[in-house]
């Protein structure tokens, strides 16, 4: 009962943030990209209600357009993702055999390699001018493109545990066609561990974004998004003096633990 | 104007406070700021291993980094013939290398061969190169060396201050060296451990032998953040340069560590791609290559709210190649052009762009709009660029601003040439500007708005041809002032390169350190490492 | 016992062949990425144009990839993995220096966060509720929404050592997954069975539970030991450790291709090495 409140609580404020990105041009003030020179670096006033960064920019109406973006762009990626996890992992822990063992060794050697060059040369064949939203989308779909192995082994071996399980065995022995079997038996089965992982890789992206727009791969200026938001703490020192700069941080945590504390539903479900 | 006061006043207190309180000995620490790629000081060319040539290499003439003027170290006198070819030095006696080789002339001409040996590529042995031929070095005596060059040298002497000499003879070659420090330990990228080199020839007023310290140690790191960390828990005493952030919350904090040594030699600039190589459409190429599309850009980019909001106030407007801190070549009769909006919009009507609608259209009705490429990771330039683009959207111009790593970035401006426009800054150790032949010349590599050109493209830059050809031979240097006064003023007409900003000298130094003396030329803060002193206790040391 | 050596040697080739794989793969990537040949050096204006021709001419060396590879197995025979461009010294010779370090990190900080998850999943299962529920997930979800960097800096910022970085950016996955593997054998029906039997929490864990759910965890702990050594980039990176990974990152920016060919080959190895071992100890456990 208890749970259920704090589910539906979840659910609540997660819907709130959404529906607040999706009408970032509403809700927000100022511009993302106008820049108020006069007052760098404020701190939260009636004017900017989070304050403004380093070059005057109205914080909350970043975080607000930066939500936009990273709430439907990560979440895309994640499921992309998740996909192709949940279609080889799967893929490979049921049929097993040679099958199985090229696509675990596809799997770590896409792990040990330096995918990062796979993006430096994405972001080299698109045009310089091309604009920022575009090459967003873009990065995004390659993270998700390349994001699958580190779900793989979880799905696999949850696959094949199915494999192996009586009731598979029994279904099997009625005589049920594949097809029935993959959707009426598998794929409930794999679900909680996908949505898992479809979770948990929700963040990864986002902060992967970050990491990528360090190296100039990520969201570009003026463009917001909680990855360069949150570049803002690389200066640990500046934010305990202005700790507003946790915002993006904060909200990004707290969008982290609602999507958990709902999943717990699914997973009775399955 | 406080803050040299300030300053002033903390340098006497400090002197006052050095007979009594400092002490020989200790270990000073502090960072290098990336990982030194040689040891070896004829291949240096990173400033991690420059900063461990500084503090390990003995050199024949010192440049004075406070007095700007040169000084003999390994050379007690030198004269350079009529011809201004040869330069003949009077070595010091008795000297002896840090494991004990004794050093003589032989070792100048073995350090000389190796500098200008062609397969070697040292950035040093390049910058002597003024003319097709070999050098000579004669060995008269074991005190006295000639080095006689095919060409004479423009400001000669003065590169013998990055003219590392090596031992002929030491069995530990480059690992002997002649500075007041040797390298006693090394871990690849953790840190470097210098000793004192108890044969170095310096002394101090009373014949003590210098340096006073017995050891530094520098950390390798990278992350500005963790220096600036380490810094205020007392594990470093040194931090050499500063972003500006870091320096005013530093300042705000503790008034006492922080010294700002004045404006850089380092820019800031932006430039257009004016390269006839550029797989850009032939109206970008017309927008570029028009001096008062140029002109006007740079009037209508805001430097003083790049100072003010990029570099907290701790750097100043840029208009030419040369900083003001450079006395004797910056080109004081030059005009500030004033940022200058409308303006800019006068001249790019005048040039034929319309402005309708809040855009600036060029003749054919082209949208004018152009991305500026920089490098990641340098927050700075970022935030340059996304200034610029708002301050160019008041006349109409859309910018976009796209950041490259490094090698992305370089491979465009220099063998590519697909971009637009770039930032970048210009990283200047010289104060002499024919160290920057290769950037004035047409047919430089580092003629950045279009380089290795055949023939000059444009009369203007013939003439800087010309005019830098004519500096390096130029009799005195009045004359060769002259010269590079008027390359300044055609850079100043002409904006190949739209300088924005010099930055301010930003260092921070324990009170425990006495008789640090931060000064705008590189290595700013411990150019007189040897002279510095530790003082008793850290926390002590600024009040007594 | 023969099937035996048979199977230990084609587990062995079959490691070498993707190790090498990799290598190649990995050394194609750096050779097609943008800027590669291009060197940092090319912008300092004090070089004449001979030097800068030079420096450019020394990067063409490696261009031809197959020839590359050719010789640098040739040499790896010999035990010569050739040299690094950027810090123009033999890899061996850095590697040797810098994986102690990454390793030393990566295998204490899989420990630590093996340690809390199972600590905390069994203080879990003998102390079921809301509340202790509710507390760990949200101690989870937090550590999995702090990014990699931030660990590392506030690491950096309390002085924690990099394991400790390392464990709090795996934990919070171990956890999760930990605790849904302990929940999808709990609602096991010969589980509800045995505890609706009456016996002991601790005797239901150890002698039905966890037999269930080893093959899972096995294959976890490899999987535990590779994201260990991925994470390990960036953290030692940002932290400024002298390991395998800021070696990597470094290698990475200066499109170093013979470092990074044998970085990516060291990693796969130790990859594709700590997964075999965990389907080994699946197959002997089933």
């Amino acid at each position: 009962m208890n749970t259920g409140k704090l589910r539906v609580f979840s659910a609540v404020v997660l819907c709130a943030i959404f529906v607040l990105g999706l009408f970032a041009g509403t809700v927000s003030p100022y511009p993302y990209a106008k820049q108020f020179r006069e007052c760098p670096n404020a701190a939260p006033s009636s004017a900017h209600w989070l304050g403004t960064d380093s070059l005057g920019r109205d914080l909350f109406a970043r975080l607000i357009y930066g939500t936009r973006v990273s709430l439907l762009l990560a979440p895309a990626a994640a499921l992309l993702a998740t996909m192709l996890a949940g279609i080889l992992g799967g893929f490979a822990g049921l049929v097993g055999g040679w099958c199985e063992k090229v696509i675990l060794a596809a799997t770590d050697l896409s792990m040990a390699l330096p995918l990062l060059f796979v993006l430096l040369a994405l972001r080299a064949l698109l045009p310089l001018d091309i604009s920022p939203v575009l090459s967003v989308m873009a990065t995004f779909t390659l993270l998700g493109l390349l994001g699958w192995p580190s779900s793989l082994r979880v799905v696999w071996a949850a696959a094949k545990n199915l494999r192996n399980s009586d009731f598979l065995l029994l279904a099997r022995a009625t005589g049920s066609r594949r097809s029935r079997i993959i959707v009426r038996h598998l794929f409930p089965n794999l679900r909680p561990v996908l949505f898992a992982q479809f979770w948990v890789s929700i963040p990864v992206f986002v902060l992967t974004e970050a990491t990528l727009s360090m190296l100039g791969l990520g969201v570009i200026e003026p463009l917001p998004s909680w990855g360069n938001l949150l570049r803002g703490l690389e200066d640990i020192s500046a934010v305990s003096a202005n700790p507003w700069r946790l915002s993006p941080l904060v909200l990004l945590v707290l969008v982290v633990i609602c999507f958990q504390l709902i999943l717990p539903a699914q997973e009775e479900t399955a | 104007m406080l803050r040299p006061l300030k300053n002033l006043a903390l340098t006497a207190l400090l002197a006052l406070a050095l007979p009594v309180r400092a002490q020989t000995g200790g270990e000073l620490h502090f960072c290098l700021h990336g990982e030194p790629k040689t040891f070896n000081p004829i291949l240096v060319d990173d400033e991690a291993s420059e900063n461990v040539r500084y503090l390990t290499g003995g050199v024949l003439i010192r440049l004075n980094r406070q007095t700007q003027a040169l000084e003999p170290a390994l050379a007690t006198s030198w004269n350079i013939s009529r011809d201004r070819r040869t330069i003949t030095f009077h070595l010091r006696k008795g000297i002896h290398f840090s494991d004990g080789t004794s050093f003589g002339s032989e070792d100048v001409a073995y350090t000389m061969r190796l500098l200008m040996d062609p397969a070697t590529h040292s950035t040093t042995g390049d910058s002597f190169r003024s003319g097709e031929g070999t050098v000579q070095v004669q060995t008269p005596a074991p005190d006295v060396a000639a080095i006689t060059f095919p060409a004479p040298v423009a400001g000669l002497e003065r590169l013998f201050d990055q003219a590392v000499i090596l031992s002929a003879h030491s069995p530990k070659k480059e690992m002997a060296v002649l500075g007041p420090f040797y390298v006693a330990d090394y871990k690849a990228g953790s840190y470097v451990l210098l000793q004192k080199n108890p044969h170095y020839w310096k002394r101090d007023a009373q014949g003590r032998a210098l340096p006073y310290i017995d050891s530094v140690r520098l950390d390798i790191q990278r992350n500005r953040d963790i220096e600036l960390l380490r810094f205020r828990r007392g594990e470093l005493q040194l931090i050499n340069r500063l972003e500006a952030e870091q320096f005013e919350r530093l300042e705000h904090e503790n008034p006492a560590v922080t010294r700002n040594a004045g404006t850089g030699l380092d820019a800031e600039e932006f430039w257009f791609s004016q390269s006839p190589a550029a797989p850009l459409p032939a109206y970008k190429k017309a927008w570029f290559g028009m001096k008062e599309f140029r002109k006007a850009i740079s009037m209508a980019i805001n430097r003083a709210d790049l100072c003010r909001i990029v570099y907290s106030g701790y750097a100043k407007p840029a208009y030419g190649p040369v900083s003001p801190s450079n006395h004797f070549w910056f080109n004081a009769a030059l005009e500030d052009p004033k940022y200058d909006p409308q303006g800019a919009l006068r001249l790019l009507m005048q040039a034929g762009f319309r402005f309708e609608n809040d855009t600036l259209k060029d003749r054919a009705g082209n949208r004018v709009e152009f991305t500026v490429v920089t490098n990641s990771g340098n927050a700075a330039r970022e935030k340059i660029a996304t200034m610029i683009q708002q301050d160019l959207s008041q006349v109409g111009i859309k910018v976009n601003v796209v950041t490259l790593d490094f090698p992305s970035l370089i491979e465009k401006i220099t063998r590519t040439f697909d971009y637009d426009a770039c930032i970048l800054g210009l990283v200047n150790t010289d104060l002499d500007p024919n160290g920057q032949m290769n950037v004035w010349l047409s047919s430089g590599e580092n003629h950045q708005w279009n380089p290795s050109q055949k023939s000059p493209a444009t009369a203007w830059e013939a003439e800087i041809d010309k005019l830098m050809r004519e500096q390096a031979t130029a009799p005195t240097e009045k004359e060769r002032k002259a010269k590079f006064d008027r390359v300044q003023q055609i850079v100043s007409e002409q904006q190949p390169f739209i300088y924005l900003i010099n930055k301010d000298v930003l260092v921070a130094v324990a009170p425990s350190v006495v008789g640090a003396v931060p000064v705008v030329l590189d290595p700013w803060a411990f150019w007189n490492v040897d002279t510095l002193r530790l003082g008793p206790a850290p926390d002590l040391g600024v009040q007594k | 016992m023969r099937a035996r050596i048979q199977r230990v040697v084609g587990r062995l080739l079959m490691l070498a062949a993707v190790g090498l794989l990799g290598g190649l793969l990995s050394a194609s990537l750096v050779r097609f990425s943008p800027g590669y040949g291009v060197d940092e050096q090319e912008l300092d204006f004090r070089l004449s144009q001979a030097s800068v021709e030079a420096i450019r001419n020394s990067h063409r060396i490696h261009s031809g990839l197959l020839s590359y590879y050719g010789h640098y197995l040739a040499g790896a025979i010999h035990g010569d993995f050739g040299s690094s461009q950027w810090l123009q010294r033999p890899i061996s010779s850095l590697i040797k220096e810098r994986f102690p370090v990454t390793a030393k990190s990566a295998l204490l900080g899989v420990s630590l966060a093996w340690l809390v998850a199972l600590l905390i999943s069994f203080a879990g299962v003998f102390f079921r509720g809301f509340y202790f529920d509710v507390s760990t997930t949200l101690i989870s979800a937090v550590l999995i929404a702090l990014p990699a960097a931030v660990v590392a800096i506030f690491s950096v910022y309390l002085r924690a050592p990099v394991f400790v970085a390392i464990a709090v950016v795996i934990f919070p996955k171990l956890f999760r997954y930990l605790r849904n593997l302990l929940n999808h054998a709990y609602s096991q029906p010969y589980i509800l069975a045995a505890r609706a039997r009456g016996i002991s929490q601790s005797r239901i864990l150890f002698s039905h539970v966890l037999p269930l759910a080893s093959p899972a965890l096995f294959a976890l702990l490899g999987v535990s030991l590779a994201v260990a050594f991925g994470a390990a980039i960036p953290i030692e990176a940002l932290c400024d450790s002298p390991g395998v990974g800021q070696l990597a990152w470094q290698a990475a920016l200066n499109r170093d291709m013979p470092l990074i060919m044998n970085l990516t080959l060291l990693v796969t190895l130790i990859t594709v090495a700590a997964n075999m071992l965990a389907n080994i100890a699946q197959e002997r456990a089933l």
